[in-house]
């Protein structure tokens, strides 16, 4: 990429806030109350480390935006607040990841249900080879959170509903789930993730791989949901994040280098690192 | 960028290209022939066994129970399907249970380990097989010649093929659908049985139906176990001989009758076409799951 079309570093971030969409909370720190922190963490891959002392937190309806180059660790510190990392063999984790006060790694929590109050996004839409209907009763199913049909069908449609897909889906929920456009795919696998009722949403760069109008919807869904749930949000996209997150937290390397209100890291970061990675130094 | 983008200059045909063209020539000259020998030899074969078979083929076939070296076919069909069949449902419990953990659960030596014996099982002549459950069971066991022997030495010979099939396919299953179904809350467990087993179906299937296809064209294991019969299975599972349809075709094209022969050409056009049958089923079973994912 040529960089003479960025602003030069002494003005601040080049990303553009009028293009802010409406709802976003003009991306002021107006969370509620903490329901993640993360003290210390550090993460292993067998003896390589990726994550170094992490410190973090997560708010009630906010949006938490994490960037940051690619390798950087974001999505491992992702996974690392649903106990996703667990089933990659070798890897080990060190620190405290507290969900409402409890440590999430200490002895006798129950992961599954631990899965099922942090729901997941994943960057490639995953949708099961079934129907779009049982793609949102599954959750419903493993969790035991449904037995009757008309229970089944409510949620599913509230799902679908959250998830901005009910209206394009409703006559054809028992047809194939990959028989959906790809935006369609990963509001379905939004609507799945939120049918078993998640407090805290996680979002492994879920637009990454739509096009732009789509990536909108998402974008503008992730700020519907705000208003129920706490959302983490990986993005490679700094314009994303801007556009749609409270605070923003910004990786290198394994390190958390400063985690700031939106507004604040975008147009005047405390760090020297954060700067030139917004301005387009590098990245 | 726009460096690289230069017009390239192409050099003209010279000697280069003429032995370019040349070793073009040379290697499909090359495939062509080998295609030609191998395809002429399974065209051949089959074109054998469809003639001589079918015009020994008749309805008493079907009807009728061997008397001798003549008669019908009604008991080795029923033997070979009865001993193919219940070599599947012995092989397939431990067989698919080893293709999921080795899959899904293990990593580490021990399945390595397991991957190697199940390797060197197929590597087994199948005679040792036989061998081996006719001292054991037929011998030791008091078996005797019978329908259990025969389907146990199925079930050794097809039992790696199960597993190793079915670790295939729960591997192809994409990583990132499991991944869904455990950030869901899913257990362990019910991953496997809900997204792993159902969408490796098919691949499963498959290596079930080449177990059978294995199964149906046996000789050397059964000549040791089941031993022959003349008689439909009367449903004993020891103690009692049981016919199959490689039998006729080893044991009865050496015998100096015309029935015999025809016999035996019959069984071998009916083993063929079962073997056939089951290849174009699972053919078609993989190609469709290939497409579903």
């Amino acid at each position: 990429m040529p960089n003479a079309t960025r602003n030069p570093p002494e003005t601040g971030g080049g990303i553009d806030f009028g293009a802010a969409l409406p709802g976003a909370s003009g991306n002021e720190t107006a969370a509620g109350r903490e329901r993640i922190a993360v003290r210390n963490l550090n993460f292993y891959y067998g003896s390589h480390q990726v994550l170094f002392e992490v410190q973090e937190t997560v708010h009630e309806h906010e949006i938490l935006a994490l960037i940051g180059p690619s390798g950087c660790g974001k999505s491992t510190f992702l996974r690392c607040l649903n106990r996703m990392n667990d089933t990659i063999p070798g890897s080990r984790l060190e620190g405290e990841v507290a969900l409402d006060g409890r440590n999430i790694y200490g002895p006798g929590v129950d992961v599954i249900a631990l899965r099922r109050r942090v729901g997941m996004i994943f960057q490639r839409s995953n949708p099961f080879p079934f129907t779009i209907a049982a793609n949102v009763a599954y959750g419903l199913k493993v969790n035991g959170l449904a037995r009757r049909r008309s229970e089944f069908e409510a949620v599913i449609e509230r799902s679908l509903r959250a998830a901005g897909l009910w209206d394009e889906v409703k006559d054809r929920l028992d047809k194939p789930a990959l028989s959906l456009s790809g935006g369609q795919q990963q509001r379905l696998c939004i609507a799945r993730a939120l049918a078993v009722e998640p407090e805290i949403l996680l979002m492994d760069e879920p637009a990454s791989a739509l096009d732009p109008i789509t990536t909108t919807r998402i974008e503008e869904l992730a700020i519907e949901l705000k208003a129920r749930y706490s959302i983490v949000i990986v993005t490679h996209n700094l314009q994303q994040a801007a556009r749609i997150s409270d605070r923003t937290s910004f990786f290198l390397m394994g390190r958390v280098v400063e985690t700031d209100a939106t507004r604040k890291l975008f147009t005047n970061p405390s760090r020297q690192e954060t700067e030139d990675y917004i301005t387009g130094r590098f990245g | 960028m726009a460096a690289a983008l230069a017009p390239i200059s192409f050099p003209h045909p010279g000697r280069r290209a003429l032995r370019r063209r040349l070793a073009d020539f040379l290697g499909w000259g090359l495939c062509g022939l080998a295609f030609l020998l191998l395809g002429s030899a399974t065209v051949w074969i089959l074109v054998v066994i469809f003639l001589r078979g079918m015009s020994a083929l008749h309805l008493n076939l079907l009807t009728q129970v061997t008397q001798g070296t003549a008669g019908g076919l009604l008991n080795a069909i029923e033997g070979t399907l009865v001993l193919a069949l219940g070599g599947i449902l012995l092989a397939l419990p431990p067989g698919l249970a080893t293709g999921i953990y080795l899959a899904e659960y293990d990593r580490g030596r021990l399945a390595s380990i397991i991957r190697f014996l199940a390797d060197v099982l197929v590597g087994v002549p199948s005679i040792v097989v036989g061998y081996f459950v006719y001292v054991a069971m037929v011998i030791a066991f008091g078996w005797g010649f019978s329908m259990a022997a025969g389907s146990v030495a199925l079930a050794i010979i097809g039992l790696p093929y199960i597993c190793r099939t079915s670790e295939m396919a729960i591997r192809q299953v994409p990583r990132s659908l499991r991944d869904a179904a455990f950030a869901l809350g899913a257990s362990d467990a019910r991953v496997t049985f809900t997204i792993s087993l159902p969408i490796a179906l098919p691949g499963i299937t498959t290596g079930i139906l080449l177990a059978l296809a294995i199964g149906v064209g046996e000789t050397a294991p059964l000549i040791y176990t089941a031993d022959w019969s003349n008689y439909l299975w009367t449903g004993h599972l020891t103690k009692e001989p049981i016919g199959y349809l490689t039998y006729v075709i080893y044991a009865f094209i050496t015998q100096p009758f015309e029935s015999a022969h025809a016999l035996a050409y019959a069984a071998a056009l009916l083993v063929t076409l079962f073997v056939l049958i089951i290849g174009v089923i699972s053919r078609m079973l993989l190609v469709r799951s290939s497409r579903a994912l």
